[in-house]
Parts: C-alpha cells; structure tokens; sequence
C-alpha cells in the first residue's frame, strides 16, 4: 500500500518536473529583473535569461517615442540597457521582446524624481480691475531636474501680499500642475505675488489693479470773460472722477465734452484724465450764445448738463460805400470796452441783385476793419442790395446803383 | 565694278543692315518684356490658403468641463488641430529621423526628448512608421491669460512599424493615455509636457457576424455607358431603375458596387457622391437587391501616415449608409493582394487589418470582406473576416477542388466567389479568343459546379462596355478589348447566349 502511494507520488513529481522542464523549453526567454518601478534618472536594465537563441531586440517606448535594442549577451543573459535619455522621463516605459517565438512584453513606471529643480509659473491676465470680482491666475508647473513635472499632490504655497495683507495659500498639484486664482482688492494698487514648492521659491510676479469703471462725475468751465469775442477760449474741467470703491480713474481715461448751442448744433472737445481731472478747451463764439456741456466717458459714466451764456461783444458797426460805391469799409469794429476787435472776426458780405442772391464774399477784421471790393467786370451796371453780417448783427445797405 | 552690281550690292547691304536692326530690337524687346514679368501682383499679399489635410484620426473630445476659463470652440478648434499636427510632425521625424517641424509644435525644452530618440534611433539605425488612429482627449484645464492649457489624451490607438535598416523587425499596437501640457507660443499650441500615464499592448477583438441572406445570387454592376465612372456627371437613375429590375427578374437578389477613393473626395467626401450612392442602394432596395459596397477603389498608396486620411474616407461612407435596408455588407477592397509586389505585403495586410477593426467599429451590424483577387490569397486574414471573397478567372476544372480546399481550412465562414466570367471577345487583338458560344458555355458549367458545391456566386459582369478607362487594365489594346467583353449583354443591349445562365435554375 504504501509502496504504491510512494510509487505513485514519484511518479507525480517526475510528471511535475517534465511538465516544467517543458514548460521553460518553451518559454525559452525569461525576465530576469523583476524590477518594475524607477525614478527617473536611474539606470534601468532589463535582464532575460534565454536556451538558444539569443538574436532578440527590444522594443521600448517611453512618453515621447519608441526605440529598438540590441542585447548585451553574457552567460545565457540578455541585458538590455535602456539610455538614460529615454530612461530620464517620467511615465509608463513599455517593452516588448522581439524574438521568434514568444514574445513577452511589460512596462515599466518611471516616477519623476522627488526633488524639485525649478517652479515654471505663468500669471495672467496681467492686470486686474478692483472691487473684489475680477482675478489673476498663477499656474505653477513645478518640475524636477530632468524636466519632468512633479508626482500629483505635490504641495505649493502660493504667496501674495497686497496693502496690509500677506496670504499664503496651500495648494497641491493634479495633472503635473496647479493653480490659484486672486481676486482684486477694493483699492487699486498692485499686487505681489509667488510661489514656494518643496523650499524652492519663485521670483517675485507683480500684477496691477487697476481702478474699475468710472462713475458720473461734475463738470464746471472756467473763461476770463464771459463776452462772444470769437476770440478767448473756455477750458472744461472735471471732477476727480473715481470708480465706486473710490479709487481714482487711470490717467488717461478719455472724456468727451458735447456741446450744444441755441440752434441744436453739437460740438465735442476732448481731454484725457491726469490724477482724475481731465480739461478739454473750446474757443468764445463771435455772437451772443447760449451752451449747454455735457461730458461722456463713452459707455460708462457721464456729467450733469452745465449751461453757458455768452453775451454779445460787438454791440454795433459801421459800414461805408466809397470809390463810386464799389468799396466796401466795415468798421471800426469795437468790442466791449469800445477796443477793437481782435484781428481774424469774420464779416460776411452777401449781394443780392432782384432779390436773388448772387455772391457772398467773407473777409477777416483786421485791426478792426474790414474792406470789400466790387469789381466792374463783375457787378455790371444796374441797382444792387448788400446785406453785412458780423457777430451775429447784420446791416443792409439797399438800392446801391452802378453805372 | 559697273553701276548695277554696285546697285545689288547696296540693296544687299540695306537688307542685311534692315535684318540686324531689325534682331537688335526684337532682341531688346524679349529682353524688356521678360524683365517686366514677373510674380502675379495678387499673389504677393499670400492670401491664398494652401491647407492640406494630412492627418485626420478618430479625435473625440470629451464633454466639456474643465476647471479654469472657459473655453470657446475656436481656442478648441486651433488646439486640436496643433496638436495634431504635433503628432504627425513627431511621425514623420521618427519616420525619417530628421527634425523638420518639431520646433513649431514643442517647446524648447520638450523638443529635446524627441531630439534624443531621434539620436538614439540614427545610431542603431532603426526608424518608426507611426500613426495614431484615435484621439478622445479630456480637456483639464485652460488657464485665466488663455496661453496654457492641460489635457488627457485617453485611449490613444497607436500603430507602429519598427525598421532596422530597411528591414521590417515588428508590429506594435498600443493603446495608451496621455497627459499633456500645451503653451500658446508665437501662435502655436506647443506641447510643454507629455507623460504616457498608462499604455498596454493593444488586440481588439473582432465579433463575426452573419451574413444577411441565405444565400448570395449576383452580378457585378456598372452601368453600361459609364463603367469604372459609377457617380460621375452622366449619373443616370432611370438607367439604374432599368438595370436593377432586370437583375432582379433575372433571378439574381444582390449586386456588387465600386466606391472609388479618389472621385468620391479621398478624405473629406463629396456630399453629391454620396447622395447618388444612396440614390443607387434606394433603388436596389425598391427592386429586392442586396448591395455589397467595394470600398477603396483605386486606391493605392497604403502608407502608414495615410491611413488616418483613409479611416476618415471611410468613416463618412459608411456612417451615411450604414443604416440603409438595401446594403449587404461591406468589402474593403477590390483585389488589393495584387498590390503586394508594389507595396508590401505586410504592409498592405496591415492597412486592411486596421480598416476591418475600423469599418466594424463603424458599422458592426453589416458583415465584412475582402475581395481577393485569387484562391491562394483567399485565407489571408480569415479570422478577422465575417465571410470570405475570391476571384475566379482560372480554369473552372480546378475550382471544385480549390474551393473544397478553402472550404476546409476556413470551415466557419461563408465563402463567396464575388467575381467571375469570360470575354467573349476574338477579334484583331485575339482571334483564337472565346466566342459568345464558348461563354455561354463557361457560365452553363460554372453555374453546375455552384449547384454541386453550393457555392454563392457574384458573375463578372451584367453588360459589355465600350470604353475601359486606362486605370482599369492599362492601355495595352489586347487587354481593353477583353475587357470590354465580360458581359451577358452586348453593346446593343442584347442578351448573349450566357444570359441564359447569370443565375442559378433553382430557386
């Protein structure tokens, strides 16, 4: 009995070790290095035993690409040396054994080294509006020295430091980065800000906050004299104007003055704001007006309408015919103290023949004179209406005959 | 010397003084007018747009729901499409181990990981034919300033082909997720970071399926006055109507169709030739005919870096017609073991191995072919086929052996002669040729060697044509005019003797 179970269990074994002895007949490659995880950097070799035929290559292939090797053979093992510059990046580094019979395959996990080299920050957008909604964004790829970005949960401190206040925020990575948003304060200003991974900090990042959007403001007009001379020149100004948390505007903010006279004409006069104030200049009308200013900062804010009176300067004037009545004198023209006007007033001279207008001639004063000449060949023989204008007054001199 | 010829030698003289001045001037004129030649004025603002695509794999993004701004489909759009072209730019340099392109679509400091494969490579002198052939990337992250965005390229189908020299070492398929980081610079999407995070050798299984009828009784078609010229503009549907009802009465239930890679648009398909192919597989579906589609006609070139722009060919067919009553299935390819000597065949294997997985992943309702151009080719890739198709144009006494030869090798699957016949032609070129009688005769005995054997059977083909274009046979006259004589009706539009036998007697 015994006999027959010792017979039968040695039996059993030499059919175990067959069964096995064929087995690596067949598996005629065997991997010998059971290593499966490396840092980047490290040396990594793939080691095979193999029976005879020892013509195999490898196929390998990192993040970037694929490569093929030849064997280093010694004592019936294939050593395969992956070069470093494939071995040095992080990822899955996959082989397979090309050989004629069974090809055995695996990968490899390269981990990124755990010690930092340098913190790849990128912030943006550079410059933020205040009040607390608007935000820059700091993304930090912290890398090691091989230029593989960190393992996830690595933590980063994300500093900033703003008036009064130094925050350092802690977050970790996730797909080889991380970010941190900042949001503006209420006061314009700048804001610094940097990051620290594993003792390794940044340089400093600066990002401006700038003033929101303005709000309506007041606007008031300064003029030496408030007479229709054609001549002086008015200068708006405007309140400092401030966004809603009262910071000032950004120099430079553009404001733009309309007026509006009596006959619903508009003008506009520009200025750009310095410390908040922006001045814009507009030149006396000749005749007697009334303005009314408003001022814009286009889609965002406006003043109040301020009016304007300009009252008449030139109360009368004279006009002379001589030189057969084909000269034309004006003048003196006498402004408001009785002085003569300022040269360059425009006087407007206007022929009418039968009530038809047939020419209208402009000349500019000149030491308070103006002359008109009416040539012969020109005006032919026959009964003439003159009509002058100047600052907004008029005179007709009527039946003027020539012969 | 008198006075007359001293006359003749001054006219000489003038003439001679006429004729040089008169190739002086022309001479300085050609000199001027070609001076002012030059570039087109309009051509010197570069309007002109030159894109061509080249590279159009499977690309699905994921949802949209990445953490950080959010992004607009033009940012979208320009991100795909450069890194894209990173992928195809790092092909082509692994292909031929040169760096053109790389500085466009890596950073500086990831440009030198594939500058040192490259190095590696050019030492063992060992180059990589890749390609990826699907995309379904997860979009992570876009950065506040829009110049940094980080993605998970998942299940990245990647084909390899691993040269030492010139010899070929292995096939590689994998299927691997990637993690990328990309930099807006100078107006590229560059790739700052890639990390393979997982990767596995990649086998996808193919599921067989049944062919959709009993039992496949039909004819190869064209119509007769546009052979090899299906969907082009003398696209006639009344002409079709006619035909299909004719095959149809004769007792044949299936035709089989061309699709030609080139006239349909090659990567991006012309809608008006899909619509006439839906016209054509509407009206074999009014007249009870299946349709089995021949994709890829005339095509040739096979090259790994193709094959994406042949995948996307495919992809718009066979999503337009996949669902249509009338189709049968689908056969990659007229004959492409004849392509073997020029491309090599592995290669040529390779491609079709790609497009079967391809085309089943489309449509995996619809069984799959090849149209192989002989008996001894028919094996190839049986395994991955649903049932298999060969050429006969030998001798008919051997095609009950060859085909119980193939019929035990492949023991599962259907196995369908989708091309077969006989030129009735003898004329100048071939006066011994075989006459309308020998044909008929041909047909006669094909037809009670199907009934033997039960064998499915496609004839070769429902008429004689009078034009063959040059693609087809080449130019050679002896080969055209066989050519033109494959049919069961003649160029008048009569029936030949062999009409009696387009299709089986029994029902």
């Amino acid at each position: 009995m015994i006999k027959s179970i010792y017979i039968s269990l040695f039996v059993f074994i030499l059919i175990c070790l067959v069964s096995i002895q064929t087995k690596s007949l067949e598996d005629s490659y065997v991997l010998k290095s059971n290593k499966s995880e490396f840092i980047a950097g490290e040396h990594v070799q793939l080691e095979f035993g193999y029976n005879t035929d020892s013509d195999v290559m490898l196929y390998c292939s990192n993040s970037y690409g694929s490569i093929l090797l030849d064997p280093e053979i010694s004592a019936k093992i294939l050593k395969f040396n992956i070069p470093d510059s494939i071995s040095k990046k992080s990822g899955v580094l996959n082989w397979k054994l090309i050989a004629k019979t069974n090809n055995l395959q695996g990968s490899i996990n390269v981990k990124p080294k755990p010690s930092i080299k340098s913190l790849e920050s990128y912030l943006g957008p550079p410059s933020i509006e205040a009040g607390g909604t608007d935000y820059t964004m700091l993304v930090v790829i912290p890398t090691d020295d091989l230029d593989n970005p960190m393992a996830d949960s690595t933590k980063v401190q994300i500093k900033h430091q703003f008036l009064n206040n130094e925050i350092s925020d802690t977050v970790s990575t996730l797909h080889g980065f991380t970010y941190k948003t900042i949001n503006s304060y209420k006061e314009s200003g700048r804001i610094l800000i940097s990051s620290e991974c594993l003792d390794l900090n940044s340089k400093e990042y600066d990002v401006n906050v700038m003033p929101a959007i303005p709000t309506n403001f007041t606007i008031k007009a300064e003029r030496i004299h408030n007479y229709a001379d054609g001549n002086q020149i008015t200068t708006f100004k405007t309140s400092q104007i401030i966004d809603r948390f009262n910071n000032v505007v950004s120099d430079g903010t553009f404001v733009t003055f309309f007026i509006t006279d009596q006959n619903g004409n508009k003008t506009q006069t520009y200025g750009s704001t310095i410390n908040g104030i922006a001045t814009a200049k507009m030149l006396h009308p000749d005749h007697e007006e009334q303005w009314s200013v408003k001022a814009y900062i286009e889609g965002m804010a406006n003043s109040e309408t301020i009016t304007l009176g300009f009252k008449q300067a030139i109360s009368n004037f004279e006009a002379a015919l001589s030189d057969d009545n084909r000269t034309i004198t004006v003048g003196p023209l006498q402004s408001f103290m009785k002085q003569r006007v300022p040269d360059g007033l425009f006087i407007t001279l206007s022929i009418y023949k039968n009530k038809v207008l047939v020419n209208e001639i402009q000349e500019q004063s000149y030491n308070g004179m103006a002359n008109f000449y009416l040539s012969e060949d020109e005006y032919s023989n026959g009964s003439y209406h003159l009509e002058i204008e100047t600052a907004g007054l008029s005179k007709t001199l009527t039946n003027i005959t020539y012969e | 010397m008198n006075s007359k010829s001293k006359n003749i030698l001054r006219g000489v003289i003038l003439l001679i003084y006429l004729l040089i001045m008169a190739l002086v001037i022309y001479g300085i004129a050609a000199i001027f007018s070609y001076l002012n030649t030059g570039a087109d004025r309009s051509s010197m603002l570069h309007t002109e747009i030159k894109q061509v695509e080249q590279y159009l794999p499977k690309f699905n993004w994921e949802p949209i729901n990445n953490e950080g701004r959010p992004i607009d489909e033009q940012t979208l759009n320009s991100i795909e499409n450069d890194y894209l072209d990173a992928w195809y730019v790092k092909h082509i340099a692994y292909k031929t181990n040169s760096i053109v392109g790389i500085d466009d679509y890596y950073t500086e400091s990831a440009r030198l990981n594939i500058f040192n494969i490259i190095d590696v490579n050019t030492k063992n002198r060992v180059s990589i034919d890749g390609i990826t052939l699907s995309h379904s990337p997860n979009l992570e992250f876009f950065s506040e300033d829009g110049q940094m965005v980080v993605l998970t390229d998942n299940n990245v189908i990647e084909y390899k082909r691993i040269f030492k020299g010139e010899q070929l070492i292995s096939e590689v398929n994998e299927i691997s997720t990637y993690k990328v980081t990309l930099l807006l610079e100078d107006g590229f999407w560059r790739i700052r970071h890639l990390v393979k995070i997982n990767s596995e050798f990649y086998n996808p299984e193919t599921i067989s399926k049944p062919l959709g009828i009993s039992t496949i009784k039909g004819t190869n078609y064209y119509p007769q006055d546009t052979p090899w010229n299906m969907f082009g503009d003398d696209f006639n549907r009344s002409i079709i109507a006619q035909d299909f009802k004719l095959i149809n009465s004769s007792g044949l239930n299936s035709i089989r169709i061309f699709v030609p890679y080139e006239d349909f648009g090659k990567s991006r398909v012309k809608t008006e030739k899909l619509e006439k192919l839906i016209e054509v597989l509407d009206l074999a579906e009014q007249n009870n005919l299946k349709v089995l589609i021949t994709l890829f006609d005339f095509y040739g070139d096979y090259s790994v870096i193709d094959w994406s722009l042949t995948q996307f060919h495919a992809t718009t067919v066979i999503n337009s017609i996949k669902n249509h009553k009338a189709l049968l299935g689908w056969d990659i390819k007229n004959e492409p073991n004849l392509d073997f000597e020029s491309r090599g065949k592995s290669l040529v294997l390779a491609w079709l191995d790609k497009m079967i997985d391809h085309v089943k992943s489309l449509d995996p309702n619809h069984p799959v072919t090849i149209g192989w151009s002989n008996t001894k080719s028919a094996s190839l890739l049986n395994e991955k086929l649903d049932f298999i198709s060969f050429h006969y144009y030998e001798d008919l006494a051997n095609l009950p052996e060859l085909y119980t030869s193939i019929k035990t090798k492949i023991k599962t699957k259907p196995i369908i002669i989708t091309e077969y016949g006989l030129s009735s032609y003898n004329g100048f070129w071939n006066p011994f040729g075989d006459s309308d009688k020998d044909q008929a005769n041909y047909h006669n005995n094909i037809q009670t060697i199907f009934e033997a054997n039960d064998i499915q059977f496609m004839s070769w083909t429902l008429y004689d044509f009078t034009e063959i274009p040059k693609e087809v046979v080449g130019r050679l006259p002896w080969r055209k005019n066989a050519q033109k004589h494959f049919g069961f009706i003649d160029k008048n539009g009569a029936k030949k003797a062999s009409f009696a036998y387009i299709s089986s007697s029994k029902e």
